[in-house]
Formats: structure tokens, sequence, C-alpha cells
């Protein structure tokens, strides 16, 4: 291996990594555009979640919680739009909670811009089955509350109109809700599980962004919650199950080939560093004056 | 929901067991803070990273950014405020500028308040008030990702020699640490939220596992309290660690889930 | 300890009290906004005033949280236009700082796995495994994978996640137990004295 070879091991091991920013957006950005289609396989987790979301019959209680700001909304954003349209599909009644003041955004976000023409096709209309509490759960105080008397601690929606006469006149307290699902980028809302799913042994599914899943996967071990969809893969792989493809699936190809570049470099770091990097601190370690 | 092993009058069904974890902690909390004698708890190698990373900047001419995350009194928070009053003690000692970024958080505020008293207390303690400069404590803002932003636009203005980022910081740890690795910065991070500590020990030249930088801070401050907190939780540690053990032994030897009825009571 | 107690045990009355004192605290804990905006407005102005470094800055930022501090309090949060405003500045910035987090963890992983060591070499076999695991596609080609992968995040990566959750709780619950006795009135805002 002459000059050029070493050159070569050099730039492996000395690249400025604007260039791994810059192949890392085109691969993902160029999938978005024109998707691939490359298969993908549903995880033993999302079919749990699918499984859970199957025992809820039309007219159940969902208490759908989202705990997550627009940054969070982003990837959770086809598990979010996958379980909202089973929802709405199987007529299963809702009351939106949020528990961060950027929900706001989000509102706007799911219902009106993706799901509006669903909720009309499905004829599944603001009152009647689905209301908007809005900035509801912004602690545990909160929770507890609602969880204890919700009647006495939750009397308008978000726009300050009445909730008497809607659906949400049969919840009492968190033994009158049938499920939870939460939509949470951190830790969620621990007192969702504190004060419903421990107290009334409501079941809870979570989706759950990528860099919070270790937390999660402990709560569904332990049986605090009973379904769990991984950030935007577990979306993805959900709307393959209620056959609805949306963002998810477009995103898996630009999913995919992220990961695989991140081996390639990995790869191409570690033969750069002993090819280069360690030869060069060895050779300079024997040539340093003692 | 496994059978219980046991119930107290009077206690909720399925948290007697809790009640009585809860209290041993107590008990043992007061026992250790109370007891006169200090506990002992080794050097933290972070320790002499942090002296590193000062001496670093203070060669360089470079500042030193400390923070001690964006909760409020949280447990990791108090402790990381012994890290600051430390780095502030080296910053003071060797005419370093320290810059501390406050806020993420809207009891970021309440925090802010006990930082700048640790902070001045050390300058004042080494002789050197004027170095003391509330400016260099800026509370960037109290939501997340506009304090990450703040952050960050220190980090590429004042180019610190070394980013020491301690105590309750969540998912913008990961931007930080990796800026400041770009800008050139000796990064030393603590994981204290477990979600990103595998991507901080990416991002991170030094980084304090958990309850590392608890330890660091109580080692550093030789506070009472701070060292009893880490001897309790040690204790516990081993308690959860025979607790597997044995109820592992037991389950497989005997088939009798005694421990999994004990925890669930 | 009155919001601790009716956890474990059963007092109706203790549990009306402790539902009173926690909406209490919350709503006094929202007021610590006030305190930060005021915070904010004189460091700003401060800074415009001497012209330091950056202060361009200052201006955009008093005058976007004072536009939206006013258009919320005059015409409410589901105004045409403050929505606007969240939807089109808050979101979208707010989503940017959180997307170039794949940038950079992209840019730790690929510089930080390096076989330096046999710990690390394994680190990266375990990570590359993961990796693999996590592109869709492989899943669908590879399901071999899947028991090995499955077993380094949910077995070893779930106990330490414990053991850890453990630490923090603990240290959690020893807080509160210096608080209550007294020990610890950093909350207070009184900070330790050095001992010498």
């Amino acid at each position: 291996m002459g000059k050029e070879g070493v050159n070569l091991l050099k730039l492996m091991a000395t690249y400025d990594k604007r260039w791994g920013y810059l192949l890392l957006f085109i691969l993902v950005l160029l999938p978005m555009i024109k998707p691939i289609g490359m298969p993908i396989s549903v995880s033993e987790l999302t079919k749990e979640y699918y499984e859970q979301l199957q025992t809820l019959e039309e007219g159940d209680i969902v208490l759908d919680s989202w705990s997550t700001e627009y940054s969070g909304y982003m990837e959770l954003k086809p598990g979010m739009i996958a379980t909202h349209k089973y929802f709405i599909k199987n007529g299963i009644k809702i009351f939106i909670c949020l528990g961060h003041p950027e929900g706001l955004a989000l509102v706007g976000a799911l219902l009106e811009d993706e799901l509006k023409g669903y909720m009309e096709a499905y004829d599944y209309t603001y009152g009647e089955d689905y209301i908007i509490l809005g900035f509801a759960l912004p602690n545990q105080a909160a929770t507890l509350a609602m969880a204890t008397d919700f009647q006495g601690s939750v009397k308008v929606d978000w726009k300050g109109d009445s909730i008497k006469g809607t659906f949400l006149d049969r919840v009492e307290t968190g033994a009158d809700i049938d499920m939870i699902a939460d939509f949470t980028t951190a830790a969620g809302n621990p007192g969702l599980i504190n004060h419903i799913v421990l107290t009334f042994g409501t079941p809870m599914i979570q989706n759950q962004i990528g860099v919070s899943l270790p937390g999660s996967y402990m709560n569904l071990d332990a049986g605090l919650i009973t379904g769990l969809l991984a950030s935007t893969r577990g979306g993805s792989e959900l709307e393959l199950l209620i056959k609805e493809p949306g963002p998810g699936l477009i995103a898996m190809d630009a999913f995919t080939l992220g990961h695989y570049l991140l081996i390639i470099l990995i790869v191409i770091g570690n033969i750069g560093f002993f090819g280069w990097t360690k030869k060069v601190s060895e050779e300079m370690e024997s040539t340093t004056i003692r | 929901m496994a059978e219980l092993l046991f119930e107290i009058p009077g206690v909720e069904s399925g948290r007697a067991f809790g009640l009585i974890l809860i209290l041993g902690i107590f008990i043992l909390g007061i026992y250790y803070m109370r007891r006169g004698k200090l506990p002992y708890i080794r050097r933290v190698a972070a320790i002499d990273a942090i002296s590193e990373a000062v001496g670093r900047s203070t060669e360089m001419g470079k500042p030193v950014l400390c923070s001690y995350g964006r909760g409020g009194f949280a447990y990791s928070v108090i402790a990381a405020m012994s890290i600051l009053g430390h780095v502030a003690k080296t910053c003071a000692e060797t005419d370093t500028r320290l810059l501390v970024p406050t806020g993420g958080s809207h009891t970021g505020y309440l925090t802010r308040e006990l930082a700048i008293d640790i902070v001045k207390g050390q300058y004042t303690a080494a002789g050197k008030p004027e170095m003391f400069n509330e400016d260099d404590m800026p509370f960037l803002s109290g939501e997340q990702y506009s304090f990450t932003a703040g952050y960050v636009g220190m980090l590429v203005r004042d180019r610190p020699g070394a980013v020491i980022m301690t105590g309750g910081h969540s998912s913008e740890a990961m931007n930080i640490a990796e800026m400041s690795n770009l800008v050139g910065a000796l990064t030393i991070t603590s994981g204290t939220y477990v979600s990103n500590m595998a991507a901080l020990a990416c991002a991170s030249d030094y980084i304090m596992l958990v309850d590392e930088q608890p330890a660091a801070g109580a080692y550093l401050s030789k506070d009472p309290e701070q060292l009893a907190t880490i001897r309790v939780i040690d204790i516990y540690k081993v308690l959860s660690l025979l607790l597997i053990v044995v109820g592992l032994l037991v389950l497989n030897t005997t088939g009798n889930d005694f421990i999994r009825r004990l925890l669930a009571s | 300890m009155i919001g601790f107690v009716p956890y474990f045990i059963k007092v109706p009355q203790v549990n009306e009290f402790a539902n009173t004192l926690t909406n209490i605290s919350s709503v006094v804990g929202q007021f610590t906004i006030v305190i930060a905006i005021y915070s904010q407005y004189r460091r700003s102005l401060r800074f415009i005033r001497e012209r330091r470094k950056g202060w361009v800055y200052n201006i955009y930022l008093l005058t976007f949280m004072s536009l939206m501090i006013l258009i919320g309090f005059t015409w409410g949060e589901h105004n045409a236009t403050y929505m606007w405003l969240v939807n089109s500045i808050v979101a979208p910035c707010s989503s940017v700082v959180y997307g170039i987090l794949a940038f950079y963890m992209f840019s730790a992983g690929a510089r930080a796995f390096r076989a330096r060591s046999l710990k690390a070499s394994l680190l990266i076999v375990a990570g590359v495994i993961v990796l693999l695991y996590q592109a869709p596609l492989t899943g669908s080609y590879i399901p071999g994978l899947s028991p090995y992968a499955t077993f380094l995040t949910e077995t070893v990566g779930m106990s330490l996640n414990r053991m850890f959750a453990i630490a923090i709780i603990t240290g959690a619950i020893m807080l509160n137990v210096r608080m209550l006795t007294g020990r610890e009135l950093a909350f207070l805002g009184f900070a330790r004295e050095e001992e010498s």
C-alpha cells in the first residue's frame, strides 16, 4: 500500500462529520420524496398493542392523554394517527387531555389537518364522540383530582363549554374509564399510573418516543402498561396492521437507510482507527523523547 | 396480580411492603445523618476529570461552562449544586471565567437563586468577589427547547474549554453534549435520566452514571446529609440484589414464590 | 407528609385535604412563570441598553414574547392569530431543535464506537445487532436476529434500567427525608456554608 492507501485510511479516520450529516440528510430525504417500498416486519410489541386496542368495544370511553410537545409529536405522529383512526373507525369515545402547553398546536395538527376527512367519513363528531378538555393534566395533582372526582374537577371543555349532557356524564371516577391511551415523550404522566392504573386497574397503552423506551419497557414488563408502541417504527407497523397506510410507512425506508448508514460509518471509522489513528499514536509514542 | 404474603390492617392493599421499604429509608437516613461519623465513600473518577477540565480551560484562556440541570429541587439538582460549588471554587482560585446557564423549566428560576448564592459565595470565599458577574448566569428560558437553543448559543459564542453538565438534564443533554464536542470543549456529563444515558456516553468525554454524580457531589461537599443519602442508596441496592438472588434461588429450587408474594404485598 | 400518607393509609379526611393542598401548590407553582418573565425582560433590556454581544436577538425575543402575551391575554389562546404564531413559529422551532438530535446522535455514535479494547468491541457488536434489528428491513429478512436483539434490550438493558431506577428513587425519597427533618434547606434558598 503506497501513499494512496495511507491517505484513504487517514480519510476514513479523520473525515469531517458534516459529510456524514449531508449523507444522512440525502438518505432520509430521497426515500420520503420517492418511496422505495422496502418490506417491514411487525414486532411482537406492536401486535400486543393492537390486541389491546381490539379489546375495546363501540361506545367505550378512552382517556386520550397527549403529554407531548410539538417536537415529540413529529416522532409519535404515525402512532397517533393510526391509533386515532382505530378509535374513529370503531366508534370509541375519547376525551383528550393535554399534558403540555404546546399541545394546543397538536389539536390543530392532528384533528384538523390529518384526521378531519376521516372523522367526517365516519361521522365522528365533537361532543358526541370526542371532547377536548385542554390542558387538563398538567401534573399529578390534577390527575388525582380527575381520577377521584371527575365530575367535580372537570366541568368545561377547552373552550369553556359545559360537558354536561355528553358521554362524560358516565364518568365519575377513574373506574369508569375503559382505557388510557398515553402519547408521551418522557416519563409521561406518572399520575396516570399511580392514580388510575394502580388504583382502579384501568388498562393503559402508551406510544413512546425512541429515547424514552427503556423506561417504558420496565412499566410494560411490570404490567403497569399493557401495550407499548415504539416510536415511528411502531406507528408504521400499526398502520400496516389496521390497513391504513400513512406517514409512518413512508418514513420506514428512510429509517432503514439511516440505520444502515450509521453501521457503515462505524465500520469505516474502525478501519480508519486501526489503519491510521492507532498507528500514528504508536509512532508518536515510540519517537517521544523521555 | 400475585397473591399477597401479608396485609397490614388500615394500609391499602398491595402497598404494605412499599410502606415498610420507605419507612426503612426514613429510619436509615435519619440514623446516618445523626450518626456524627461521616460515612465513607470512595473518590469518584469524574472528580479528577472535573479538575482536569478546569485546568485545561485555564491554560487555554477559555471559560468553563457548568450547568446543574433544568428541574426544580430534585435530588440530582441538589447534588449538582455541590459540584457547581466545587467548580466555582476552582475557577475563582485560577481566575477562570465561569458561565452557568440556568432555566429550562418554570421551577428553574427558584434553583437559579440558590446557584447564584453558591457561586457568589465561592468567589467571596476566594477573596475575589469582583469576579462574580450575574450576567454569566443567565436565565435562558422556562421551556426545554428554548433553553437548549440558548445553551447552544452560549457554547457557540463563548467557546468554553470545558462543559460540565450535571444534574437533571433530559433529552436536550444530547444536543448540548454533541455541540460542546463540536466547539472543542472537554465534555463531562451525568446521566440521571435513564433514557439518554447511552447517547450521552457516546457524546461525552466523561460520564457519571446515575448515582456517581450525587456521590461526586457528596464527596466534594463532605455534606453529612448527602453522604447519608449515598449510603442509604447503596444499602437498598444490596437489599434489592439479595431479594433478586434469594427469590430466584428459592423459586428455582423449591418452586416457592415467597419473595414475589412479599414484593406484591 | 399529607400528600404521602393517603397513598398508603386509608384516611378519607386526609385524602380530601391532600387534594386541596396539591391543587394549591400547583397554582402557586405557576406563578414562577411571572418571575421568569420579569427576569427575562430585565436582563434583555439591560443587554439592549448596553449593546452587549448578540443584543439584536434580545429585541427579537422581547418583541415576540410581548406579542404572544398580549394576544393571549386579550383574545385568548384559541384566537386565530395566537394559534398561527404557535403553529408557525413555536411548533416548527421546537421540532427543529428536536430533529437536530438525530444528526447529533448519528455523529456521536459514529465517533464513539471504536474497538479500543475487548469491552469496547463487545459493545460495538451489541450495538450493531440492535441497530440491525431496529431497521425494519433486516427484521423481515433476518428473523434470526430478533432473539439476540430482544435479549440485549429486554434482559440486559431493562435490568440495568431497573437498577438505575432503584437508585434514583431511593435518592429522591432520601431528599424528602432531608427536607422533612430540616436537614436540607436549599429549597428555601439557603445555600450551605463551606466548612474549611
